[in-house]
Protein backbone atom coordinates (compact mmCIF):
# COMPACT_ATOMS: atom_id res chain seq x y z
CA UNK A 1 0.00 0.00 0.00
CA UNK A 2 1.38 3.38 -0.98
CA UNK A 3 2.05 5.64 1.94
CA UNK A 4 1.89 9.39 1.87
CA UNK A 5 5.37 10.82 1.79
CA UNK A 6 5.91 13.84 3.94
CA UNK A 7 9.58 14.23 3.14
CA UNK A 8 11.54 13.65 -0.03
CA UNK A 9 14.91 12.11 -0.56
CA UNK A 10 16.95 12.60 -3.69
CA UNK A 11 15.63 9.36 -5.14
CA UNK A 12 11.96 10.26 -5.18
CA UNK A 13 12.85 13.83 -6.05
CA UNK A 14 14.31 12.72 -9.37
CA UNK A 15 11.93 9.78 -9.88
CA UNK A 16 9.32 12.26 -11.14
CA UNK A 17 9.84 12.85 -14.89
CA UNK A 18 8.86 16.54 -14.67
CA UNK A 19 11.53 17.16 -12.08
CA UNK A 20 14.14 15.42 -14.23
CA UNK A 21 13.13 17.74 -17.07
CA UNK A 22 13.46 20.71 -14.73
CA UNK A 23 16.95 19.58 -13.67
CA UNK A 24 17.99 19.31 -17.32
CA UNK A 25 16.71 22.83 -18.00
CA UNK A 26 18.41 24.33 -14.96
CA UNK A 27 21.59 22.46 -15.78
CA UNK A 28 22.17 24.72 -18.75
CA UNK A 29 21.33 28.06 -17.18
CA UNK A 30 20.29 29.87 -14.05
CA UNK A 31 16.62 30.85 -14.28
CA UNK A 32 13.91 32.71 -12.37
CA UNK A 33 10.49 31.17 -11.75
CA UNK A 34 8.97 33.32 -14.51
CA UNK A 35 11.58 32.23 -17.01
CA UNK A 36 11.00 28.57 -16.10
CA UNK A 37 7.24 29.08 -16.59
CA UNK A 38 7.93 30.39 -20.11
CA UNK A 39 10.45 27.74 -21.12
CA UNK A 40 8.69 24.70 -19.65
CA UNK A 41 5.16 25.98 -20.38
CA UNK A 42 4.03 24.87 -16.95
CA UNK A 43 1.90 27.03 -14.70
CA UNK A 44 3.56 28.89 -11.90
CA UNK A 45 2.23 26.74 -9.02
CA UNK A 46 3.58 23.63 -10.75
CA UNK A 47 6.99 25.20 -11.23
CA UNK A 48 7.07 26.31 -7.60
CA UNK A 49 6.02 22.88 -6.36
CA UNK A 50 8.74 21.00 -8.24
CA UNK A 51 11.38 23.64 -7.46
CA UNK A 52 10.44 23.31 -3.80
CA UNK A 53 11.06 19.56 -3.80
CA UNK A 54 14.39 19.90 -5.62
CA UNK A 55 15.46 22.64 -3.20
CA UNK A 56 14.45 20.54 -0.22
CA UNK A 57 16.84 17.75 -1.21
CA UNK A 58 19.59 20.18 -2.18
CA UNK A 59 19.59 19.43 -5.91
CA UNK A 60 18.70 23.01 -6.76
CA UNK A 61 19.92 26.14 -5.03
CA UNK A 62 18.60 29.69 -5.21
CA UNK A 63 20.11 33.15 -4.91
CA UNK A 64 18.77 36.68 -5.07
CA UNK A 65 19.49 38.54 -8.29
CA UNK A 66 18.06 42.04 -7.94
CA UNK A 67 14.31 41.70 -7.47
CA UNK A 68 14.22 38.06 -8.49
CA UNK A 69 15.29 34.77 -7.11
CA UNK A 70 17.17 32.64 -9.60
CA UNK A 71 17.66 28.90 -9.46
CA UNK A 72 20.41 26.59 -10.59
CA UNK A 73 21.35 22.92 -10.33
CA UNK A 74 23.72 21.95 -7.58
CA UNK A 75 26.08 19.76 -9.57
CA UNK A 76 27.99 18.51 -6.54
CA UNK A 77 24.76 17.03 -5.16
CA UNK A 78 23.91 15.40 -8.47
CA UNK A 79 27.15 13.48 -8.70
CA UNK A 80 26.41 10.89 -5.99
CA UNK A 81 23.07 10.29 -7.67
CA UNK A 82 24.79 9.75 -10.98
CA UNK A 83 27.06 7.19 -9.38
CA UNK A 84 24.10 5.55 -7.72
CA UNK A 85 22.02 5.37 -10.87
CA UNK A 86 24.98 3.62 -12.50
CA UNK A 87 24.25 0.54 -10.38
CA UNK A 88 20.50 0.73 -10.74
CA UNK A 89 18.37 -2.14 -11.96
CA UNK A 90 17.79 -0.67 -15.44
CA UNK A 91 21.52 -0.81 -15.87
CA UNK A 92 21.44 -4.59 -15.57
CA UNK A 93 19.39 -4.49 -18.75
CA UNK A 94 22.22 -2.55 -20.41
CA UNK A 95 24.86 -4.88 -19.04
CA UNK A 96 23.01 -7.89 -20.43
CA UNK A 97 22.88 -6.10 -23.80
CA UNK A 98 26.65 -5.68 -23.63
CA UNK A 99 27.04 -9.35 -22.70
CA UNK A 100 24.95 -10.39 -25.71
CA UNK A 101 27.04 -8.23 -28.06
CA UNK A 102 30.23 -9.55 -26.52
CA UNK A 103 29.18 -13.21 -26.82
CA UNK A 104 28.25 -12.65 -30.47
CA UNK A 105 31.58 -11.00 -31.11
CA UNK A 106 33.83 -13.63 -29.56
CA UNK A 107 31.89 -16.46 -31.14
CA UNK A 108 32.21 -14.92 -34.57
CA UNK A 109 35.90 -14.64 -33.85
CA UNK A 110 36.12 -18.26 -32.80
CA UNK A 111 33.90 -19.61 -35.56
CA UNK B 1 16.15 -4.36 13.86
CA UNK B 2 15.07 -7.98 13.36
CA UNK B 3 11.43 -8.68 12.74
CA UNK B 4 9.34 -11.81 12.51
CA UNK B 5 7.22 -10.27 9.81
CA UNK B 6 9.45 -10.24 6.77
CA UNK B 7 8.46 -7.65 4.24
CA UNK B 8 7.82 -9.17 0.84
CA UNK B 9 9.18 -7.35 -2.19
CA UNK B 10 8.59 -8.28 -5.77
CA UNK B 11 12.03 -8.93 -7.26
CA UNK B 12 13.26 -7.50 -10.49
CA UNK B 13 13.42 -10.34 -13.02
CA UNK B 14 15.13 -10.33 -16.40
CA UNK B 15 15.22 -13.18 -18.90
CA UNK B 16 17.58 -13.43 -21.86
CA UNK B 17 18.55 -15.99 -24.43
CA UNK B 18 22.06 -16.09 -25.84
CA UNK B 19 23.37 -17.89 -28.91
CA UNK B 20 26.22 -19.42 -26.95
CA UNK B 21 26.93 -22.59 -24.98
CA UNK B 22 26.19 -22.47 -21.27
CA UNK B 23 29.78 -23.01 -20.16
CA UNK B 24 30.89 -19.94 -22.13
CA UNK B 25 28.06 -17.78 -20.77
CA UNK B 26 28.99 -18.86 -17.25
CA UNK B 27 32.64 -17.99 -17.88
CA UNK B 28 31.69 -14.46 -18.95
CA UNK B 29 30.45 -13.92 -15.37
CA UNK B 30 33.43 -15.43 -13.59
CA UNK B 31 36.54 -14.76 -15.65
CA UNK B 32 38.13 -11.34 -15.56
CA UNK B 33 39.24 -11.39 -19.20
CA UNK B 34 35.55 -11.69 -20.10
CA UNK B 35 34.10 -9.45 -17.38
CA UNK B 36 36.33 -6.53 -18.41
CA UNK B 37 34.58 -6.56 -21.78
CA UNK B 38 30.98 -6.18 -20.76
CA UNK B 39 30.33 -5.47 -17.05
CA UNK B 40 29.77 -1.74 -17.51
CA UNK B 41 26.46 0.06 -17.28
CA UNK B 42 26.53 2.28 -20.30
CA UNK B 43 28.15 2.65 -23.70
CA UNK B 44 31.30 4.71 -23.47
CA UNK B 45 32.04 3.40 -20.00
CA UNK B 46 34.69 0.79 -19.44
CA UNK B 47 35.48 -1.48 -16.56
CA UNK B 48 38.51 -3.09 -15.02
CA UNK B 49 38.70 -5.80 -12.38
CA UNK B 50 41.56 -5.14 -9.98
CA UNK B 51 40.89 -8.22 -7.86
CA UNK B 52 38.81 -11.29 -8.51
CA UNK B 53 38.39 -14.22 -6.16
CA UNK B 54 35.26 -15.50 -7.83
CA UNK B 55 34.13 -18.55 -5.87
CA UNK B 56 31.52 -19.24 -3.19
CA UNK B 57 32.47 -16.96 -0.29
CA UNK B 58 34.90 -14.94 -2.40
CA UNK B 59 34.76 -11.37 -3.69
CA UNK B 60 35.88 -9.15 -6.52
CA UNK B 61 36.58 -5.45 -6.91
CA UNK B 62 36.21 -3.56 -10.15
CA UNK B 63 36.11 0.01 -11.29
CA UNK B 64 33.86 1.56 -13.88
CA UNK B 65 35.20 4.51 -15.80
CA UNK B 66 33.24 7.22 -17.55
CA UNK B 67 34.49 8.38 -20.97
CA UNK B 68 36.73 11.05 -19.44
CA UNK B 69 38.08 8.88 -16.69
CA UNK B 70 35.89 9.41 -13.62
CA UNK B 71 36.03 6.21 -11.57
CA UNK B 72 33.36 4.40 -9.59
CA UNK B 73 34.19 1.27 -7.65
CA UNK B 74 32.02 -1.78 -7.07
CA UNK B 75 32.62 -4.59 -4.62
CA UNK B 76 30.97 -7.92 -5.43
CA UNK B 77 30.55 -10.62 -2.77
CA UNK B 78 29.85 -14.09 -4.12
CA UNK B 79 27.53 -16.31 -2.11
CA UNK B 80 27.46 -19.17 -4.57
CA UNK B 81 29.46 -19.95 -7.67
CA UNK B 82 28.28 -23.26 -9.13
CA UNK B 83 29.49 -23.75 -12.69
CA UNK B 84 27.99 -23.92 -15.16
CA UNK B 85 24.52 -23.05 -13.94
CA UNK B 86 24.19 -20.85 -10.88
CA UNK B 87 25.76 -17.68 -9.54
CA UNK B 88 24.59 -15.69 -6.50
CA UNK B 89 26.17 -12.39 -5.49
CA UNK B 90 25.66 -8.92 -4.03
CA UNK B 91 27.23 -5.74 -5.36
CA UNK B 92 28.05 -2.64 -3.34
CA UNK B 93 29.36 0.83 -4.12
CA UNK B 94 32.80 0.95 -2.57
CA UNK B 95 36.05 2.87 -2.57
CA UNK B 96 39.22 1.74 -4.32
CA UNK B 97 40.17 -0.33 -1.26
CA UNK B 98 36.92 -2.27 -1.44
CA UNK B 99 35.36 -0.64 1.65
CA UNK B 100 31.59 -0.43 1.20
CA UNK B 101 30.39 3.17 1.03
CA UNK B 102 27.19 4.39 2.66
CA UNK B 103 24.93 6.40 0.40
CA UNK B 104 23.51 9.30 2.39
CA UNK B 105 21.88 10.61 -0.79
CA UNK B 106 19.68 7.54 -0.99
CA UNK B 107 18.81 6.64 2.60
CA UNK B 108 15.84 4.50 1.62
CA UNK B 109 17.51 2.50 -1.16
CA UNK B 110 17.85 -1.17 -0.05
CA UNK B 111 21.26 -1.72 1.49
CA UNK B 112 21.52 -5.37 0.50
CA UNK B 113 20.34 -6.64 -2.89
CA UNK B 114 20.96 -10.22 -3.96
CA UNK B 115 21.44 -11.12 -7.62
CA UNK B 116 20.81 -14.72 -8.64
CA UNK B 117 21.70 -15.93 -12.10
CA UNK B 118 20.49 -19.29 -13.38
CA UNK B 119 21.59 -20.66 -16.75
CA UNK B 120 19.80 -23.39 -18.66
CA UNK B 121 20.92 -24.84 -21.96
CA UNK B 122 18.57 -25.66 -24.83
CA UNK B 123 20.31 -26.96 -27.92
CA UNK B 124 22.98 -24.41 -28.78
CA UNK B 125 21.27 -21.60 -26.90
CA UNK B 126 21.55 -20.59 -23.26
CA UNK B 127 18.74 -19.05 -21.28
CA UNK B 128 19.72 -16.62 -18.53
CA UNK B 129 17.30 -15.94 -15.69
CA UNK B 130 18.29 -12.94 -13.58
CA UNK B 131 16.63 -12.16 -10.25
CA UNK B 132 17.48 -9.01 -8.27
CA UNK B 133 15.87 -8.70 -4.84
CA UNK B 134 16.41 -6.73 -1.65
CA UNK B 135 17.35 -8.81 1.39
CA UNK B 136 15.23 -8.21 4.51
CA UNK B 137 14.31 -4.67 3.44
CA UNK B 138 12.70 -2.17 5.77
CA UNK B 139 9.26 -0.95 4.78
CA UNK B 140 10.78 2.20 3.31
CA UNK B 141 13.42 0.29 1.35
CA UNK B 142 10.72 -2.00 -0.05
CA UNK B 143 8.65 1.00 -1.14
CA UNK B 144 11.65 2.65 -2.80
CA UNK B 145 12.59 -0.54 -4.63
CA UNK B 146 9.00 -0.96 -5.82
CA UNK B 147 8.88 2.63 -7.05
CA UNK B 148 12.18 2.12 -8.85
CA UNK B 149 10.88 -0.99 -10.64
CA UNK B 150 7.79 0.91 -11.74
CA UNK B 151 10.16 3.43 -13.32
CA UNK B 152 12.05 0.83 -15.32
CA UNK B 153 12.12 1.61 -19.00
CA UNK B 154 10.87 5.05 -18.18
CA UNK B 155 13.97 7.09 -18.75
CA UNK B 156 16.31 5.97 -16.01
CA UNK B 157 18.86 4.64 -18.41
CA UNK B 158 18.64 7.67 -20.67
CA UNK B 159 18.73 9.78 -17.53
CA UNK B 160 22.11 8.42 -16.62
CA UNK B 161 23.47 9.24 -20.02
CA UNK B 162 22.27 12.82 -19.74
CA UNK B 163 23.59 13.15 -16.22
CA UNK B 164 26.98 11.87 -17.34
CA UNK B 165 27.16 14.32 -20.21
CA UNK B 166 26.07 17.17 -18.01
CA UNK B 167 28.42 16.44 -15.13
CA UNK B 168 31.32 15.94 -17.49
CA UNK B 169 30.59 19.26 -19.14
CA UNK B 170 30.94 20.87 -15.73
CA UNK B 171 34.13 19.04 -14.98
CA UNK B 172 32.50 17.21 -12.08
CA UNK B 173 33.25 13.72 -13.30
Amino acid sequence: MARTRTTYDAFNAIAEPKRRALIETLAIQELSVNEIVKIMRWNQPMVSKHLGVLKQVGLVSERKDGRYRVYKVNAAELKPIHDWVAQFDQLWVNRLDHLEDYLDKIQRGEG
Amino acid sequence: MSSDNKIAVKPSILDREFNAPRSLVFDTWTQVEHLNNWMFPQKGFSCEYVSADIRSGGSSLHKMMTPNGHEMWLLTKYEEVSPPERLVFRQYMSNDAGDILPNPQMPTWPKEIRATITLTETGDKTHLHFVWEPIDPTEEEAATFKAALAERGNGWSAGLEQLTIYLESLGHL
